[in-house]
């Protein structure tokens, strides 16, 4: 490089500028041409991936929305001693914002405040109503007139948790703890703690099924990469068949075979192995979920491992044979660790995937159907709070890019294999 | 000249083609799926002479509408909402209000908003059907006495065996309440305390070891057909399909039964606002309210649909014939001062906090 400098100096190209120069503009101009060319994919990646992603992500601690509704309010709230009911300025204060605020943008809100304390919709819905007619001030008497609960002090410790208009309360509830009034971060009641129960639920079903399925998956793709063609491929079709076959129909067969009164007890009762009462119980259950989705996700295990061990020289257990390993030995310390790459590329796609997994678990798991991922999609869809949907989102995200990041320092990223 | 003619006549006949189907703009309906669309499509679209209607199914709640409102590119046109849906979607602006004074009025001439047998929560619904989660067993499991009604459902000891129930708490907290003695007019005002709640809680203990749930609506018909469970709730729709249609042996007990509200709304922005204004005014008026009943036994909300079915019993169009249908109606005179019309308005504001506790309670 720096002989090439030192001898371009001199050298001109044939137009009469410097040879260097020459050369510069030429390789910018194939840089823009090659920026051009990418630049369709990544305007694609960063406007349909990157941007409602990130926006999603933003959603879990932005609380602006309630804070351009209620201003008045929040510029009192801190003045209160919070010891008994607010004064007449507080009361006047939200009497103002909740007359002022947009129909929509209150309803919004509402709903918003709702999940911090039940009964807001119904106080804030009654009061927008009853408020039209309300002749004030003195407005503190007149409000706790129009509904009893403005008299409730613990609506008004409620409106504490919501004053910053960037917020870690989703987060918090997403681990089962919250906001007091004074911003105390405080556990949620007993009975209301769920979030933490479904977090080690769904790393337990993700590990476990992880590790059935390396399990089942590795002396599989051993017996199909070692079997002579014609049979590893009558094999390798009974691998991607299920594959190919619809999620439902999956779920449903297993239903058919596993439930109390399915063919699999049945069978068993008939044989006299088990009698009528002592039938077993594997669907609708932890177990149910574990056998579902260790048989949906194997093959992701199977095909990476299975590719893997295709490009392994059948000479090198031989060599290893013959420098005096016995055939186990030579498997361990030969063939175990060329498969690597493959078990790291399995465990990486089955967890994954598993650790998102809702609708399998939804169907066949009974009472312990419930995983985090059933959480996101009820708080999508149901209960609308996304700030807590994108809290949820955002700590999954999070865990796998750890995961991720571990495994790039221990096995590392570049000798995964995904077949 | 005979050249700039036919372009001439070609321009009319594209202007002319290009008017109609301004006129008859095709809209997008989406409900639920499988033989409750089925019903609205026969009672509603196929007696429909506008434009072309396309139906399409979603699985419930507002996070599609809110994000295609919110993102100002608005694809569905008409949805099939659940009363908590119906309220809190048209608090949120995420429903088109609409004109009130322009839906059919029944025969006697009551409008449309007092022929509704519920309060009207707001000016966006359009009145579609009552549905109810109720209990059911099949008769044969049972040969010497018969359960009766939701104590029996809840009394593990007099009738042993497994109970089907769903996976979350909406009519479970109520029907444990009317379980454990409470009356009917008084099951929101105990729900309200939160000693109310834990009662509920308290006798869902007592069935939980001999549940077996279910979250899609097909199952609990699966599981008493199949004998996994002895009895389960369900949708009742779903089971009056099972006698009517398959003939299969299952009785429905109506004594407790929750009854839920269906609304029909149009989404905010919709851009054919004037032709399903026009199909929603079709589709609310009592005749076809009542011919949606041919099809399945939803229960119409407007009264005056009642009498068209009364009057034209046998109603339901069975595989092979008629039957009558107004012995499987929800919200039939007959069986209303044992079943709870479920109060959205409670659920908006607790159903969240009650939905943690539900599976909380589930998952210990």
């Amino acid at each position: 490089m720096t002989t090439a400098t030192i001898t371009s100096e001199e050298l001109l190209a044939a137009d009469g500028t410097l040879l260097r120069i020459s050369l510069q503009r030429s390789l910018r101009r194939n840089k823009i041409r090659a920026a051009t060319l990418v630049a369709g994919p990544f305007l694609f990646l960063i406007l349909v991936f990157i941007i409602p992603i990130g926006d999603l992500l933003l959603r879990s601690i932005d609380d602006k929305q309630i804070n351009e509704v209620l201003p008045r309010t929040f510029a009192l709230y801190d003045e209160w001693d919070r010891k008994e009911l607010p004064g007449e300025a507080l009361y006047e204060a939200l009497f103002l914002d909740l007359t002022n605020a947009h129909k929509l943008a209150l309803g919004r809100s509402s709903t918003r405040m709702n999940y911090d304390k039940s009964g807001w919709r119904s106080l804030i819905k009654k009061s927008g109503r009853k408020f039209k007619k309300l002749e004030g001030p003195p407005y503190k008497e007149a409000m706790i007139k129009v509904d009893k609960r403005w008299g409730d002090i613990t609506f008004w410790y409620s409106l504490g948790s919501m004053i910053d208009p960037y917020t870690f309360g989703y987060y918090l509830n997403a681990i089962d703890y919250r906001y007091d009034a004074d911003k105390n971060v405080i556990h949620q009641p007993e009975n209301r703690s769920v979030y933490v129960l479904l977090w080690w639920r769904t790393l337990l079903v993700s590990f476990l099924v992880t590790g059935f399925c390396v399990l089942l998956g590795y002396p599989t793709a051993h017996l199909l990469a070692t079997l002579p063609l014609r049979t590893s491929n009558v094999l390798m079709i009974c691998v991607l068949m299920p594959f190919w076959t619809s999620l439902l129909v999956r779920i449903v067969a297993w239903m058919i075979m596993l439930q109390q009164q399915g063919v699999v007890n049945e069978l068993l009762v008939w044989s006299g192995i088990l009698d009528d009462d002592n039938r077993l119980s594997m669907m609708y259950n932890f177990t149910g979920t574990i056998i579902v989705m260790t048989q949906i996700l194997l093959p992701f295990m199977i095909l990476p491992i299975y590719s893997v061990m295709k490009g392994i020289s059948p000479n090198f257990m031989k060599a290893a044979q013959n420098l005096g390993a016995s055939p186990t030995l030579a498997f361990i310390r030969v063939y175990m660790p060329l498969t690597m790459p493959g078990i790291g590329a399995g465990v990486l796609l089955v967890f994954i995937v598993a650790i998102g997994y809702y609708i399998t678990p939804e169907l066949v798991g009974g009472k312990d159907g419930k995983l985090i991922g059933n959480l996101v999609a009820y708080h999508m869809r149901n209960s609308l709070n996304w700030g807590l949907a994108a809290a949820m989102g955002t700590i999954l995200l999070t865990g796998i890019l750890i995961l991720y990041w571990v495994y790039d320092k221990i096995v590392g990223i570049d000798n995964m294999k995904m077949g | 000249m005979k050249k700039s003619m036919k372009v001439a006549a070609l321009t009319a006949v594209g202007a002319l083609a290009f008017g109609a189907s301004a006129a008859m703009a095709e809209i997008t309906v989406v409900s639920w799926g499988g033989a409750y669309s089925a019903s609205q499509q026969k009672a509603y679209s196929d007696t429909w002479t506008g434009g072309k209607v396309n139906w399409e199914s979603y699985n419930g709640g507002l996070g599609e509408v809110r994000a295609q409102v919110e993102a100002g590119s608005v694809q569905w046109d008409i949805v099939d909402v659940l009363p908590h849906e119906a309220r809190v979607g048209c608090d949120e602006g995420l429903f088109e209000e609409l004109p009130r004074d322009m839906f059919t009025k029944a025969a006697d001439g009551t409008s449309m908003d007092d022929d509704i047998m519920v309060d009207v929560p707001n000016a966006c619904v359009v009145p579609q059907i009552f549905w109810s989660y109720v209990p059911f067993y099949d008769k044969t499991q049972f040969p010497g006495a018969k359960p009766q009604g939701i104590e029996d459902f809840f009394d593990v000891v007099k009738f042993p065996g497994k109970r089907g129930i769903h996976t979350w708490a909406n009519a479970l907290i109520e029907m444990a309440l009317i379980a454990d003695g409470v009356a009917i007019k008084d099951v929101y005002s105990v729900m309200d305390t939160e000693a109310g709640i834990d009662r509920a809680f308290a006798k869902l203990d007592t069935i939980k070891d001999h549940a077996v749930f279910w979250s899609s609506g097909a199952k609990p018909l699966e599981f008493v057909k199949s004998g996994e469970v002895v009895m389960s709730l369900a949708y009742n729709g779903r089971i009056g399909a099972a006698i009517l249609g398959e003939g299969e042996p299952f009785v429905t007990m109506w004594d407790g039964q929750v009854i839920e509200e269906e609304w029909l709304v149009m989404v905010k922005g919709s851009e054919n606002y004037d032709e399903a204004l026009k199909f929603l005014i079709h589709a609310s008026a009592p005749e076809q309210q009542a011919g949606q009943a041919k099809y399945i036994n939803y229960g119409p909300m407007r009264k005056s649909a009642f009498d068209v079915i009364v009057a034209g019993e046998p109603w339901f169009i069975t595989p092979d014939g008629k039957a009558n249908i107004m012995e499987h109606m929800p919200n039939r005179p007959d069986i209303a001062a044992r079943s709870l019309y479920a109060d959205p308005v409670w659920w908006a504001d607790n159903g969240d906090e009650v939905a943690e506790r539900f599976t909380a309670w589930m998952s210990k």
